[in-house]
């Protein structure tokens, strides 16, 4: 059976996935604009579906995506974590936030809680994301973690995207 | 730390009924590849299954019950998934199951009574349904051996009409 920890760091808890997050992800996935480079808008059965197979990926996986809180107020405002299905070829480091909470550097703050973790606790050698060319916030991400494109490529959905390269400690 | 899900183990006559594993998306996606998948949302290709699966484990964490892979007791090889299955877009919990082997051998009202009995005496609930494609002749027929009686239809507002079956009551069955 997985267990699904909780990472901390100065203003944000990253915490397992629960029912009770389910308004946190139909708001998200209502919203058109900002759910438009994750696949929505979705309705708010199909939002649930999507937290059930966010929850189900740990335990198919032995990893996933957290949920994103602020630890003062207990508020939850996104998602961040390491996403692998199957049938796609490489795992990513993913985050996603209600458009509220964009531009106070959570992305940021919680991806490089993630990394951390993907080498220490899983013991990853390697940790990366890729985007669309379009996604221009997600690479503006990718760069301020230090990222570098180390590969080119074609995923299964016909999408050529750059695949960038996270290091460890990033600043 | 917290758990995944919760997933109880049940046991018949002849069946097991576990928690969905990564060794389960082979046989389970051989399934949904099939035309046999057709009256359950099929077909879709692997990643779509796995994807599926991944669905079914995070329903158990998100109503506190949900839907088990079938095993034979001697042998861990996936053959169903049946259960208890109450998606957002559903008007009420429901009793579900399909076989992707052994059919015919009434596996699945044996693992259908598991999962009823599970959902009346460890979760306390007093009524329960099941919801069938009209064309699946042999679900509607697991239901009608589990004691079940035709309702009025539901029409679901992507998939159209759904036959329902209520099965009997606690007390009937006690």
């Amino acid at each position: 059976m997985t267990s699904i920890p909780t990472l901390e760091t100065d203003r944000l808890t990253l915490r397992a996935p629960q029912a009770e997050d389910f308004p946190l992800y139909r708001d998200f996935y209502a919203d058109a604009e900002g759910s438009g480079n994750y696949g929505g808008p979705l309705r708010p059965d199909e939002a649930f579906r999507r937290l059930a197979a966010d929850i189900g990926h740990w335990h198919l996986r032995g990893f996933g995506k957290w949920i994103i809180v602020f630890r003062q107020t207990g508020t939850a405002v996104g998602g961040c974590g390491l996403w692998h299905p199957m049938g796609w070829p490489r795992h990513e480091l993913t985050w996603w936030l209600l458009r509220a909470f964009r531009g106070q550097g959570i992305a940021t703050e919680a991806s490089r809680a993630v990394i951390l973790f993907a080498h220490r606790t899983l013991g990853w050698d390697r940790v990366e994301t890729h985007m669309r060319d379009t996604n221009q916030p997600a690479r503006r991400l990718a760069e301020r973690l230090g990222g570098t494109v180390t590969d080119r490529v074609t995923f299964p959905d016909g999408v050529t995207r750059d695949v960038f390269l996270l290091p460890e400690g990033a600043a | 730390m917290t758990l995944v899900a919760a997933i109880p183990t049940l046991e018949t006559e002849r069946l097991i009924l576990r928690a969905p594993q990564p060794k389960d998306v082979p046989p389970f996606a051989a399934f949904y590849a099939s035309d046999a998948a057709g009256f359950v949302g099929g077909p879709l290709d692997a990643a779509q299954t796995w994807r599926y699966l991944a669905e079914v484990i995070g329903h158990w964490t998100m109503r506190g019950y949900g839907r088990w892979i079938v095993t034979l007791k001697d042998e861990d090889e996936a053959i169903g998934l049946v259960g208890l299955h109450y998606p957002l877009d559903w008007p009420e919990p429901e009793v579900g199951w399909f076989m992707w082997s052994g059919n015919g051998k009434g596996y699945a009202s044996e693992a259908g009574r598991a999962a009823r009995d599970h959902a009346y005496r460890t979760l306390g609930w007093s009524t329960l349904v099941s919801m069938i494609a009209p064309a699946n002749g042999a679900s509607i027929r697991v239901a009608e051996a589990m004691g079940a009686r035709r309702e009025d239809d539901y029409t679901h507002p992507r998939f159209g009409t759904l036959t329902v079956y209520r099965h009997p009551a606690p007390e009937a069955l006690a």
